[in-house]
């Protein structure tokens, strides 16, 4: 039985975390400071991007792995 | 060949046995698009001139250059301007690849190839503008750090290689992000519409649902979110390179004085 897609959940999970937490700092920010909204979704699609790539990462390593 | 041609009819309801249009994944697709027209129309008036846009598609343009404009001069500064076309014309070529993707069984940016040619072009240029703002020899010599003494050279060496590195990954990270995003829609798209194969018996027959044509909200997010995010990480290390070039600071203490 292959455990793949086990691993794969969990690395959603990280990333779904990562992200949540990104966009929670990002939303008290906004609500703090309206008048600097532009900036912080800047910063926030960066972090965004960053976090997303380890999970990508993940998977095209995790899916080709398993394959062989 | 035959997963990816349900894939690409996913919207008109397809799969064995379900020939002809599916309501749900229709109607969903009319819903977006209106809304999407209706969003556009509001908005595209808010902060121009009437008296010089008064074309629609002019409003609409506009709108978008001074959005990618205001997100690059944020980052980059005021000298961003210069490399407002480039920048441009990535997120242009980057929106129109996507666009394909949620309606076609593959699309540019789902080949990793197309997207490693477009990330070696940004960061060439990127290492072209460091060696123009900064001169040749002071663009290779900021990769090994700081100054340190003379006996710590091994581990000057060592930062020079390892930044060299990591400016060969940036390539990597940027292609390999977009096709990720691009392919990985896909291949979710091609899980959902799997899930509800067969699970209609009509007459004879057993329809399918296509509920990969759910993913289609989520997929267009993804598709201006990426085009976008390519343009950004593109202006941030144009910044990296490229700060030391103060020149609205020396006129404006030119100015000053």
């Amino acid at each position: 039985m292959s455990m793949l897609p086990l691993a794969l959940g969990l690395a959603a999970l990280g990333c779904a975390i990562g992200l949540g937490m990104i966009g929670m700092a990002a939303m008290n920010g906004m609500a703090r400071q309206p008048e600097a909204i532009g900036k912080m979704q800047t910063v926030m699609l960066i972090a965004l991007a960053f976090v997303e790539l380890v999970f990508l990462l993940t998977l095209f390593l995790g899916a080709n792995s398993f394959k062989g | 060949m035959v997963t990816n041609l349900q894939n690409s009819v996913w919207l008109l309801g397809a799969g064995e046995g379900g020939h002809g249009l599916t309501p749900v994944g229709l109607f969903a697709y009319a819903f977006l698009v209106i809304a999407i027209i209706f969003g556009i129309l509001t908005a595209s008036k808010n902060g121009l001139n009437p008296r010089y846009f008064t074309n629609r598609w002019t409003q609409r343009t506009e709108q978008l250059y001074l959005f990618l404009e205001n997100m690059a001069l944020g980052i980059i500064g005021p000298h961003g301007k210069r490399y407002m076309p480039i920048l441009f014309t990535f997120w242009l070529v980057i929106f129109i690849s996507n666009l394909f993707a949620l309606f076609m069984p593959s699309a540019p940016t789902a080949d990793l190839s197309f997207n490693l040619g477009m990330a070696l072009i940004a960061i060439g240029y990127v290492q072209y503008e460091g060696m123009r703002a900064n001169g040749v020899g002071k663009h290779w010599t900021h990769f090994a750090g700081p100054k340190l003494p003379i006996a710590l050279i091994p581990i000057t060496m060592m930062i020079f290689v390892i930044e060299i590195i990591s400016e060969a990954m940036k390539n990597l990270s940027l292609s390999l992000r977009l096709f990720g995003n691009i392919d990985g829609g896909h291949l979710a798209a091609e899980s959902l519409n799997s899930l509800g194969k067969h699970i209609i018996p009509v007459g004879g027959m057993e329809l399918s649902i296509p509920f990969g044509a759910f993913l289609l909200p989520i997929k267009l997010l993804t598709v201006v979110v990426q085009a976008l995010i390519f343009t950004l990480l593109f202006s941030v290390y144009l910044s990296l390179v490229t700060h030391h070039d103060d020149h609205g600071d020396e006129h404006a203490t030119a100015a000053a004085h």
